[in-house]
């Protein structure tokens, strides 16, 4: 193994797919266990306030009524909401798909901050209080919006960063750049910093604490991750929007297949991850490998998947949820935890599930 | 309508054990017919029988009518009966046309005259194969296609394939099907043998399911489904009295720390990017068909193979990558591999049980004295003969002279002297009686419950099922699905292997 790095240079570098297994087992939790309490267009971002849990779906700000009652509208923007955060105050922050970030209080706008507050990044992809003054930002991409993910992922760019705003002096802080797609933020009370999500580099990092070091507290994981929330346990939930394969990770090796992919073919259809997929017969990944006399293989390889991660205080995975190649709740973006139930945003499958949480 | 060939109540025996029993078949003019089975159902034994590679026990064989028993393959092959193995019977350094002539040479032959009338013989079937090339040169599907040639040539009327599209790539299995249509309009007899049952259920006229040795049904293939043939494949009457019932949850043991994760490893065509992890403290039940490449990859973790050099994956022991080019170095690191060939890879047959124990003290450099010690190694018989209950007169019987299950406990206990982290047991108990099979059970349990992470690889449903506290399902070279014991059935393992 010593020479093995030294190979790489001649042979390239192999590039694993960690398995599915132990706590990441598959089963079919999202598509048999969860109940759909909406069917909504591409929910997503969800996060909870004191009283209420919000979503977005595409411009509209939603709020969820209990006891059985149907959505409400909470507000409208004249952008796709791309993050969303709710403090114990009340107060939430909207991240727009065309940079800005808006803080609110209830109905009325305190402060909005454009891409010249963060050096030009325009790129919200998730936002996190981490108390009454202080909002954590990813900033997903250097380059591109947030609804633009999978360009940035084919190009394989690395130039996101996460961002501290005071809110009292507007005063943002790049705390860490050249992070390859940050898209989930959680306050991590132990280090005073935060937990990220990198997608691109399926880990999850720790930083911006008191020491100024960054820490990957998990990698290795088999799908790009997306947001994180808290758990009432103390540790947190992941989720992961799309799985990884060997074919997409072939073509991410592939620089003059991929130009050639991105340029001339349409964006749907590239060999990427996806939230949703098999709706259309132009799309990569058909035929045998994935059905066979009529039944879809759950183990087929996919472009997209459903997987929601339990993770202890240590940030260890205890338990998943998962819908299959054949199911239907893919491009898992959002969940939050409220009364011994975990709410999930299927932005592929458009729903949002509710699952039960066992102690 | 008279069948071509009638087998009566036929029983093939190997010492005393009978591969099958009283097995009825028919084979009708000009039909395709299924013959499927789980591994070790005798389909093989069946059509080695009517093609004159082995002979039967009992019962009789009727060829067009008239009672038969071919001695040898080349009776068969003369009075119309051709078998088409899955590995060809093909000489690789000689050219297909003195392939397709072999056997049947005058006694003065003109090579360019062979080669001419090769040509012209392989193009009536549409065959495109130059006679010229050496057999070595072609890839799987012409060689099948030359072998197939072959039976064609000396006017078979009934042509065995034994599981022909084993080797094939889709498209050449398109073109393997479009000359079995064209065989059979020709007024060829085919019995097919495959794993694949969409093949059977889409090119069949009629099938016939063997299970245990003994015919379970014959059918139209109209009246099949895919769930049909699978139950009838594994359905087994037998395994509630030899196996337990299925487990619940409660009686599965929880994971322990990650002792091995392999991720993406590849060996040729063979072994592709297969993935999977192995707790310690559980038994891992890993299922496929023959050719799924579950023993060449646990013979890649055990350094037996080697994994390919360029894009081969990674394997992990316990968070240190590790890549074993040599079995004893994955012996010190404590990973064990209990061979599913014991005569082959196993023992020393003309070794004593103590010699053959001691052997495996002495492989991984565990053994207390400087030199080859005697009471070190009548010490170590005496209680590994007492742990496994390996019943032989003396310490000093030779492996050669114990029954299957004896022989296999001394392959395990070789393995286990080693003190292992990690055992991977291959088919632990084929070819062992029923007993044995009891006790190599109960113990493969109890290195589980002492917690050692231990890989039990199998192609019998019932044993997967019985003994796996997580089931992995290999297919075409890597873990196509995992399964919980306590929800998996006998359909859905086969399912994904099949699948």
């Amino acid at each position: 193994m010593i020479f093995a790095s030294l190979f790489d240079v001649f042979r390239g570098k192999a590039v694993t797919i960690p398995p599915m297994d132990g706590a990441l087992r598959p089963n079919t939790a999202l598509d048999d266990s969860a109940s759909e309490i909406l069917e909504v267009s591409e929910p997503d971002n969800l996060c909870a306030s004191a009283e209420h849990v919000f979503y977005s779906s595409g411009h509209d700000l939603m709020r969820l009524e209990g006891h059985g009652e149907g959505p409400a509208a909470a507000a409208r923007f004249d952008a796709p909401i791309s993050a969303l955060a709710c403090s114990a105050e009340g107060d939430l922050a909207v991240g727009l798909d065309d940079g800005r970030v808006i803080i609110r209080n209830g109905t009325a706008e305190r402060s909005t901050l454009g891409p010249a507050d963060f050096a030009g990044f325009a790129c919200p992809t998730a936002l996190a209080f981490a108390d009454a003054h202080t909002l954590w930002v990813c900033q997903g991409s250097a380059t591109h919006r947030p609804s633009d993910w999978v360009v940035d992922l084919m190009g394989k760019n690395a130039s996101g960063s996460i961002w501290r705003v005071d809110l009292a002096s507007r005063r943002c802080e790049r705390v860490a750049a050249d992070l390859a797609f940050p898209y989930g933020v959680l306050p991590d009370p132990q280090s005073g910093g935060v937990l990220v999500s990198e997608s691109w580099r399926h880990r999850l990092l720790r930083m911006g604490g008191g020491n100024g070091a960054r820490e990957i507290v998990l990698d290795k994981l088999p799908g790009y991750p997306a947001r994180l929330s808290g758990g009432a346990d103390g540790g947190a939930w992941l989720c992961l929007f799309a799985p990884r394969n060997r074919l997409i990770e072939f073509v991410l090796q592939e620089d003059a297949y991929r130009a050639d992919m991105m340029r001339s073919i349409e964006r749907d259809y590239w060999i990427a991850p996806a939230l949703s997929s098999g709706a259309a017969f132009l799309e990569p990944l058909q035929c045998g490998g994935v059905k066979t006399m009529g039944i879809h293989k759950p183990w087929s390889p996919t472009r997209s998947y459903g997987l929601v991660v339990r993770l202890d205080p240590n940030l260890r995975p205890v338990a998943s949820f998962h819908s299959r190649a054949n199911g239907r709740r893919h491009g898992i973006t959002s969940a939050v935890e409220r009364d011994r139930r975990v709410f999930v945003t299927s932005k592929g499958g458009n729903a949002i599930l509710s699952l039960p949480v066992m102690p | 309508m008279t069948p071509i060939i009638e087998m009566q109540k036929v029983t093939k025996a190997y010492h005393g054990a009978p591969a099958i029993k009283d097995v009825d078949f028919d084979l009708r003019p000009g039909e395709i017919h299924a013959l499927l089975g789980e591994n070790g159902a005798g389909k093989s034994t069946l059509t080695k029988i009517m093609a004159g590679v082995v002979e039967a026990t009992a019962g009789r064989m009727l060829y067009q009518g008239e009672p038969v028993q071919f001695a040898t393959p080349s009776q068969a092959l003369a009075a119309g009966i051709a078998m088409v193995f899955q590995e060809t019977s093909l000489v690789p350094s000689m050219t297909v046309a003195q392939n397709l002539y072999l056997g049947s040479e005058s006694f003065l032959n003109r090579l360019r005259g062979v080669y001419i009338s090769a040509q012209q013989f392989l193009q009536s079937l549409n065959f495109p194969v130059d006679p010229q090339a050496t057999v070595a040169s072609l890839g799987a599907a012409k060689r099948q296609m030359v072998e197939i040639a072959r039976a064609v040539k000396h006017n078979a009327a009934v042509i065995i394939f034994d599981e022909p599209t084993a080797a094939l790539t889709p498209e050449e299995k398109r073109h393997f099907f479009a000359l079995m249509g064209r065989l059979k309009q020709r007024g060829v007899s085919i019995i097919f043998i495959s794993h694949a049952i969409e093949e059977a259920l889409s090119h069949s006229d009629r099938i016939t399911i063997l299970r245990d040795g003994e015919r379970v049904v014959t059918d139209d293939t109209p009246s099949f489904n895919r769930e049909k043939v699978i139950r009838a494949m594994v359905g087994r009457s037998l395994s509630t009295e030899i196996y337990k019932a299925r487990r619940t949850s409660n009686q599965l043991r929880p994971r322990g720390e990650m002792v091995l994760s392999v991720q993406d490893i590849s060996m040729a065509n063979v072994v592709r990017n297969n993935s999977f992890s192995i707790y310690e403290g559980q038994i891992t039940g890993v299922f496929g068909l023959i050719g799924s490449g579950r023993t060449e990859t646990f013979k890649i973790v055990s350094g037996i193979f080697k994994r390919d050099f360029l894009h081969g994956g990674e394997i992990e022991l316990r968070g240190r990558p590790v890549r074993y080019r040599v079995p004893a170095a994955a012996v010190k690191d404590g990973i064990i591999y209990v061979t599913e060939d014991r005569k082959l890879e196993g023992f020393f047959e003309t070794m004593s049980i103590a010699e053959n124990l001691y052997s495996g003290l002495l492989a991984a450099g565990l053994e207390q004295a400087l030199f080859v010690s005697r009471r070190e190694m009548r010490a170590l018989a005496a209680e590994w003969r007492g742990k496994l209950n390996v019943r032989a007169m003396t310490d000093n019987a030779k492996v050669i002279e114990l029954s299957g299950g004896n022989q296999q406990k001394v392959v395990i206990g070789k393995g286990l002297v080693q003190r292992p982290r990690l055992v991977i047991f291959d088919e632990p108990t084929r070819g062992v009686d029923v007993g044995a099979i009891a006790e190599i059970h109960h113990f493969i349990n109890q290195l589980a419950d002492d917690g050692l992470a231990v890989v039990v690889i199998s192609s019998y449903l019932p044993e997967i099922m019985n003994l796996s506290d997580r089931i992995l399902v290999c297919r075409q070279g890597r873990v196509v699905e995992e399964l919980s014991p306590e929800d998996a059935t006998e359909e859905k393992i086969m399912y994904a292997a099949v699948h």
